[in-house]
């Protein structure tokens, strides 16, 4: 395969990406275990809604790599790369991910819920 | 790598990009720092996951630490993890405009009062596992 750089800019920023998908995923994962006990049914709703953006997101960012990996091969270090609009979803998503979690931890505190109730 | 050599016209091809706050003005900068500034916001939402997933299992687990200030903690990991994202964003954008403009490159508002933040919640757990 030929590379647009030595230092591998695009794969590093690629991998990154994939990093941060795959903590959205996991986080995801663990909010289904954790949340049924206090939401219930809804729970599950919300930790797919998680886990089909992750699973977007990877593939969102298989999509920007390769546009990205042949523009810069095509056209040199000044082309166009895509846009903000992927950045711009996942600061959305993460910030509405905050307030549900800020929402949840209020409730878990009001309830008493812990997932270790000796060590309380 | 030299400036100000590409042409203004002949990108009328190019796709508009979002945000036209960003990408209206300036001139493409080399991709390399794009990327790297790329890399550098999705270092805060990392950290924004961090701090939420802080703030859940500090409540979830409870740990022995004294509710008050286990809540207090767990409430300011979150709105830490609220916050440190639109740092992400907002950081982004100004970067990659001084990047169009070759202007200098603007600072993180949010990464004392978030070093801060975190000493605190350090100094709320100790003090919750010693009561």
């Amino acid at each position: 395969m030929t590379l647009f750089d030595p230092g591998l800019q695009p794969e590093r920023t690629a991998l990154a990406w994939r990093r941060t998908a795959l903590a959205l995923f996991v986080g995801s994962l663990v909010a289904m275990r954790i949340l049924p006990e206090v939401l219930g049914a809804w729970a599950v709703v919300l930790g797919l809604a998680g886990v089909i953006a992750a699973g977007g997101l990877l593939w969102a960012v298989h999509r920007r790599y390769r546009t990205h990996h042949r523009m810069l091969l095509e056209e040199g270090d000044r082309t166009t790369l895509a846009g903000g609009r992927l950045i711009a979803a996942t600061t959305l998503f993460c910030v509405l991910a905050a307030a549900l979690t800020l929402v949840l931890v209020v409730v878990m505190a009001i309830t008493g819920f812990s997932l270790v109730p000796l060590a309380r | 790598m030299s400036d100000a050599d590409a042409p203004a016209g002949g990108r009328s091809t190019a796709p508009r990009r979002f945000p036209a706050s960003v990408f209206g003005r300036g001139t493409e900068p080399d991709a390399r720092f794009s990327l790297a500034n790329e890399r550098t916001f999705l270092a805060w939402i990392r950290t924004g996951l961090a701090l939420l997933a802080g703030g859940v299992a500090l409540e979830a687990l409870g740990l022995g630490i004294q509710p008050g200030f286990r809540l207090a903690a767990s409430l300011i990991l979150i709105v830490a993890g609220l916050l440190t994202p639109l740092q992400g964003w907002f950081g982004w954008a100004r970067t990659e405009r001084a990047l169009r403009l070759s202007t200098p490159l603007p600072s993180a508002p949010l990464a004392l009062p978030l070093a801060i933040v975190v000493g605190v919640v350090g100094v709320l757990v100790l003090i919750g596992v010693l009561v």
